[in-house]
């Protein structure tokens, strides 16, 4: 046995089993969704983009998951910032309380959300006795709902990603900024920031596709009126059972997370080497 | 030597910090004060503590079932995927085959992909091909997604290794399976022993393909506290979700033990 042959016998059963059983699928999904009655046909696709309701939806996703990318970003830069820069006790503790959540199933999390987002939970009580809102206030089932819900699932992804970047800056470049006179936000802002841009571009294309495709917390937190994408194709698997109309939407779907899946690719690579 | 970071911006550093805790962790902390209520309503804070929704639980065919079906496939899919994402990565770090770095984005690329598109595919051709979902199906599904972990965490184990111990061995006249078994092995088992305590996670508590690939009789433990969300859940649902964020815990300990979760999380 050669060294080529031992090294292609370690590899190929893996290959195998993602050439068979994920590309496959996914290529099976694709002709699906260009399948009718009589060959092949756009026939799933008119009806997608001919009908209100859908191009509802589509705008509603892409409207929700653009806005959960924002507060990620808004939210996970100056915490991967602070992860970076405490000693390394401190950043043991937040790893963890990053990554306790992201481990934990999106069902249970999304749970907890239900609970305080209910019309008599936590937060909808306490403004009602601040007297901010009305009596019959409730966040359950509305856009916000989806909103905080989805940034909480989604936020350890972005602060890791931007994490990952920002332990590779070297310290002394901040140092050597603030030697020369520049204050701290500044120097966070003209030093940390660019160097840093790979992360934040890495970390808003991947937080936009999950949020994209995600339906669990969508559909827990929004019910079936407010509906995105991923939510639509679902139901159209499990309850309607028209499964060339689903495979349509997944593919259309597909279309939008590689069109931004693809310089994500591109950045991951960059940053690797 | 610049002073460092203004007073004013330190404290309120600390502050965003803690307001992110209680952001991240707070869903959790909820259901665990869920599961200890003494009333049948789902609220938080608890109305009194009690542990009866645990012996609910354990005396629930429904959870125990759910319960058995996810242990079963986690613990074939942790194995399954480690010894392919372990071999492949073995391969893949050695640079020998043409395309090695091609074909480390193609087993990360489940990673990828949003597991939803993979789901749809997944049910369609299934059924096509042998009718109804069955155990072995979400066995293969999961072992497709966990596998890209393991493939991570061998090759960043590998990374740190000497690439000469093999050659040496190799020159004092080790056989092939020798060198694997006695040389390679023993590099790669913290990385090895970490990807299959994600693997396990991974598949423990994956949802978007165990509500895709499910029938009646066969749900697994996520899919079951899913339906009960979505009718009217009681704190059982919550007593099972501790059980889930417990198991969790413990996996980040092991985890940390082995390889540091900094190093994982980093990489």
């Amino acid at each position: 046995m050669t060294d080529r042959q031992e090294n292609l016998l370690l590899v190929l059963p893996g290959l195998l089993l993602l050439a068979v059983a994920f590309f496959v699928p996914i290529a099976q999904m694709l002709v699906l969704a260009f399948q009718g009655p009589e060959g092949p046909t756009l026939d799933h696709f008119r009806r997608f983009l001919g009908d209100e309701f859908y191009l509802g939806v589509l705008w509603r996703t892409v409207k929700l998951s653009t806005l959960i990318t924002f507060w990620c970003l808004i939210i996970g830069f100056p915490l991967a910032y602070i992860m970076a820069r405490v000693g390394p006790r401190a950043r043991l503790w937040l790893v963890v309380m990053v990554i306790l959540p992201l481990m934990t199933s999106v069902v249970i999390r999304t749970f907890g959300w239900m609970v305080v987002l209910s019309r008599s939970g936590l937060i909808p009580s306490t403004l009602r006795d601040f007297g901010l809102v009305g009596r019959s206030f409730s966040l359950m089932h509305t856009e916000a709902a989806i909103v905080i819900g989805m940034v909480q699932v989604l936020l350890p992804f972005m602060a890791l990603s931007i994490l990952g970047v920002m332990l590779r800056i070297d310290p002394r470049l901040e140092e050597a900024a603030r030697t020369m006179g520049c204050g701290f936000l500044q120097a966070v802002r003209t030093v940390v920031f660019p160097l840093a841009v790979p992360g934040i571009v890495a970390g808003s294309l991947l937080v936009f596709t999950l949020s994209a495709s995600s339906f669990i917390t969508p559909n827990l937190l929004g019910g079936p009126r407010v509906q995105v994408l991923a939510a639509s194709i679902y139901r159209q698997v499990t309850q309607t059972l028209d499964w060339n109309f689903a495979a349509a939407q997944a593919v259309i779907l597909f279309a939008g997370v590689l069109l931004v899946l693809i310089p994500y690719i591109r950045l991951a690579r960059r940053a690797d080497g | 030597m610049v002073r460092a970071v203004p007073t004013p911006l330190r404290i309120l550093a600390w502050v965003f910090v803690g307001l992110c805790a209680v952001f991240l962790l707070g869903p959790l902390v909820v259901v665990v004060g869920v599961s200890l209520s003494e009333s049948r309503f789902v609220a938080f804070p608890p109305n009194g503590l009690s542990l009866q929704w645990y012996q609910r639980v354990l005396a629930s065919d429904a959870y125990l079932a759910a319960g058995w079906l996810s242990l079963r496939v986690a613990v074939l899919v942790t194995i399954s995927a480690t010894l392919l994402g372990g071999a492949a990565a073995v391969a893949i770090h050695r640079r020998k085959l043409p395309g090695s770095e091609a074909m480390g984005a193609f087993f990360l690329s489940p990673l990828v992909l949003p597991t939803i598109i993979y789901a749809i595919g997944m049910l369609m051709l299934w059924s096509m091909l042998f009718g109804p979902v069955s155990v072995p199906v979400l066995w293969l599904a999961h072992t497709v997604i966990a596998s890209p972990y393991v493939v991570r965490t061998t090759l960043a184990v590998l990374a740190d290794s000497d690439p000469f111990l093999e050659e040496a061995a190799a020159t004092m006249g080790a056989g092939r399976m020798q060198r694997l078994l006695l040389v390679v092995l023993p590099q790669c088992t913290p990385g090895l022993a970490a990807g299959a305590f994600f693997a396990f996670n991974v598949s423990f508590d994956e949802a978007v393909l165990s509500l895709f690939l499910r029938r009646p009789g066969m749900t697994t433990l996520p899919v079951q506290i899913y339906s009960e969300l979505e009718f009217s859940p009681d704190p059982s649902v919550a007593a099972v979700s501790t059980i889930m964020i417990l198991i969790t815990i413990a996996l980040i300990l092991i985890i940390d033990r082995i390889v540091g979760v900094q190093k994982v999380a980093s990489s």
